[in-house]
């Protein structure tokens, strides 16, 4: 059996089974194949809620299991073991593009959703990948790295768009003459004269290996299974969208919402991360001197983009870094009121106090400031708009000292977090230790 | 040199000196697509937005108002009048000597101990964009305090913010390097191996600028995460880096004070250059062929990076005329 389909959804093997097997209207029907399958899988827990009966069932479950493994602690993988039966290949790559129709019929490209659908495609590759008797495993990725076009002598800049996102590293790629070094024969033509006291080849495993090549499998399929849902989202706005499809938007929306309701509330207050008011006094020195106002280079990002997510995730979800995201502002702040009194003002208020006061001269920030709290490009925030643009997450310390160098004044308790954002966690937490904060205060 | 013009030597210089063939062709060759900025009066560049169809036109504009300084836009856009329409923008590194975080002058601004050095770090800068990252077409520019590498790299010039920032790492050393590796045999066994036992890729880049900045410490210097002691120590034992001895120079520095020099050294790394500018898709650029009023100096293209001399290419014949020259 070709088992590149098993990882590679999007491979023209994958496309063809598409095409001769897939049937809309069969979407929700009870699907003997892929029952017998399920039923077949190892350690299968085969209660009737765990088992898929149709297509449909099964795209969802992929969502279901993507959103448990992250989040909880008690998962069970022989509730999903059916996932990782290699048998399952052709209905799941058939639940894979009826849910790519799904998401990108129903929801915007930086939702939320859609977010989580791509997350969860590279997840199901790396788990599969684990699960591959190495030999196999090893000729499956050289196998698609050679489908992706990613053979000797490609220069790395075919990777600039997962490097660009920040989901590769360049600093971790051996890179010689702008060609990316992937296989071990590179490695040694480029590198065997270098190393004298270890040997190349060993060298090769622990900087390349087979590792890195996962990682860049996963992420390449990432990035084409998004560039496959804007596709898709182009071409929808001229055709009739399947009833099926519709009703599998539907059913995405509900199972996310459900589950990221059930989750957010738990990592909201995992690792001491509390919701509960603005603490100004707990301001790391970048974000306190931005509220103070910022009068040289550097404004407008100070407020939009550093100031605008760093006070919206310190009020409605510090615990963002530990949880991977996947919240809307409203799974919080359900109408919206903490946004609008406490949110807002304090931006505006910073906003205020720059040189020149920003709205002066650049009225169109506000509408900046709503869309990258998720509310798209309006002049306020509106539950029908969420989703339109992302809920930006807080700038990491490093970003703030390349766009931003001015406002990091770091401090001691600076040295060993990353982000502002875990800076605050940790100063709020010793003023409440140390009872300088008033009970009223840390209450949401 | 190294002291302002004054408006009379700024006409002087468009009038006399100026030509459009100093200009480089990368900004000629599209000059329609570009924003042109200019500072009239030293007081920062008010006026901008402005286009230009050619050369002739530009000429006619310098030697109209003789500006204090002149800039363009790293962006090309379809209408550079209003910014709107971008389409792509040079990838740029601005590395003024005034501001490195270590050097081995005791100068105020610039003098030419400080320029040297700045141009031994865009040498190693360029080095390594071109040998490990492949990058083609970089054009070098004496800034007048300083020098700019402006790329037009097809890759790089339509790269975002993330890509750039990411390449900035990969160049400058400002990132310490991983160093602990999973054995390939055995899943719960890692190697620790630090980044001067790998001497190849960005590992590689690490330990060459990180043996630069050793290399050059003063001794006075305030570099986050490295207290005095550290600093003391570190020039203590450098001498072993001459041999590349970095087992020794680790051995007396000791493993934790070790990882704080890493991580402070990466830093410095990364203020080296102005980072701001790397990242920046629409930001105006000092123009190449124009007068930096505030050192009296011209703002050139470098055709021979390697023995480049600003004191004998970049002044112009108004400094030699002066009375106190």
């Amino acid at each position: 059996m070709n088992l590149i389909p098993y990882i590679n959804p999007l491979s023209d093997e994958s496309l063809k089974i598409v095409s001769q097997n897939s049937n809309l209207n069969e979407t929700f029907e009870y699907n003997n194949g892929l029952v017998d399958t399920i039923n077949r899988s190892s350690n299968q827990n085969l209660e009737s809620s765990h088992v898929p009966i149709s297509i449909g069932d099964l795209a969802i479950k992929r969502i279901n299991w993507y959103i448990e493994r992250k989040n909880n602690k008690n998962y069970k993988l022989s509730d999903y073991s059916y996932l990782f039966n290699k048998d399952i290949l052709k209905f799941d790559v058939i639940a894979f593009h009826m849910l790519a129709q799904a998401v990108a019929t129903k929801f915007n490209i930086s939702s939320r959703e859609t977010k989580l659908f791509i997350e969860s495609e590279g997840s199901l590759i790396l788990d599969r990948l684990n699960r591959l008797l190495t030999n196999e495993r090893q000729d499956m990725v050289d196998s698609i790295l050679k489908q992706l076009s990613i053979t000797q002598g490609s220069r790395w800049t075919i990777l600039k768009d997962i490097i660009d996102n920040r989901n590769l590293s360049l600093t971790n790629l051996c890179i010689n003459n702008g060609e990316i070094i992937l296989s071990k024969e590179d490695f040694l033509n480029a590198y065997n004269d270098k190393f004298h006291n270890r040997r190349p080849e060993s060298m090769y495993d622990m900087l390349v290996g087979e590792n890195l090549k996962e990682q860049i499998v996963s992420n390449m399929i990432m990035l084409n299974t998004e560039n496959y849902i804007k596709m898709i989202k182009e071409k929808s706005s001229f055709v009739n969208i399947h009833s099926n499809i519709e009703k599998l938007g539907s059913d995405v929306e509900k199972t996310i919402s459900e589950e990221m309701t059930k989750y957010s509330t738990f990592y909201a207050n995992a690792n001491n991360f509390k919701i509960g008011k603005l603490i100004r006094e707990a301001f790391p020195p970048c974000i306190y001197n931005t509220v103070n106002g910022v009068s040289s280079g550097g404004r407008n990002d100070a407020i939009v983009l550093l100031l605008t997510s760093f006070v919206s995730y310190a009020r409605l979800y510090p615990g963002i870094f530990a949880s991977e995201g996947g919240v809307k502002v409203s799974d919080i702040d359900k109408n919206l009121v903490i946004t609008e009194n406490e949110i807002l003002p304090l931006i505006y208020e910073a906003a205020d106090n720059c040189t020149p006061p920003l709205f002066e001269d650049q009225p169109q920030e506000k509408i900046n400031i709503i869309s990258k709290l998720g509310f798209g490009m309006h002049d306020s925030p509106d539950l029908n708009h969420e989703g339109e643009t992302k809920w930006y997450t807080p700038m990491s310390c490093e970003k703030i000292k390349m766009h931003l160098p001015q406002l990091c004044k770091a401090d001691k308790d600076c040295k060993k977090i990353n982000n502002p954002l875990s800076c605050y966690g940790i100063k709020k937490n010793r003023l409440i230790r140390e009872g300088k904060i008033k009970e009223e205060e840390k209450k949401n | 040199m190294f002291g302002p013009s004054s408006l009379q030597e700024r006409r002087r210089y468009y009038r006399e000196e100026w030509s459009p063939n100093n200009v480089p062709n990368f900004i000629l060759d599209e000059i329609i697509k570009k924003e042109f900025g200019f500072d009239h009066n030293g007081t920062g560049p008010n006026d901008r937005y402005k286009t230009f169809k050619g050369p002739k036109s530009l000429r006619r504009f310098l030697r109209a108002k003789a500006p204090f300084a002149a800039y363009v836009s790293v962006a090309y856009y379809q209408e550079p009048r209003r910014r709107e329409g971008w389409e792509k923008a040079e990838y740029v590194f601005d590395v003024d000597a005034k501001d490195l975080p270590i050097r081995s002058c005791n100068c105020d601004g610039v003098c030419e101990i400080c320029l040297s050095e700045a141009l031994e770090i865009v040498n190693n800068l360029i080095d390594t964009l071109k040998s490990d990252l492949g990058i083609k077409n970089i054009h070098l520019i004496y800034s007048g305090r300083g020098y700019h590498i402006r790329i037009l790299d097809p890759d790089m010039v339509v790269a975002g913010t993330g890509l750039r920032s990411e390449v900035l790492k990969y160049v400058a050393g400002a990132e310490v390097p991983k160093s602990k590796f999973s054995n390939p045999n055995s899943i719960n066994n890692t190697y620790d191996i630090p980044h001067f036992m790998i001497p190849i890729a960005y590992p590689n880049v690490f330990t060459q600028r990180v043996k630069y900045d050793i290399l050059h410490l003063k001794g006075n210097e305030e570099i986050d995460g490295i207290n005095p002691k550290l600093l003391k120590d570190v020039i203590k034992y450098r001498g072993y880096l001459n041999n590349d001895d970095w087992g020794s120079f680790k051995a007396n520095i000791g493993p934790r004070r070790y990882k704080d020099m890493e991580r402070g050294l990466a830093k410095v790394n990364l203020s080296t250059i102005d980072a701001k500018v790397s990242i920046d898709l629409k930001r105006i650029l000092r123009l190449p062929s124009s007068l930096h009023s505030k050192v009296s100096m011209k703002c050139v293209e470098v055709k021979n990076r390697e023995n480049f001399d600003p004191l004998k290419e970049a002044v112009p014949k108004f400094v030699y005329e002066r009375k106190d020259s």
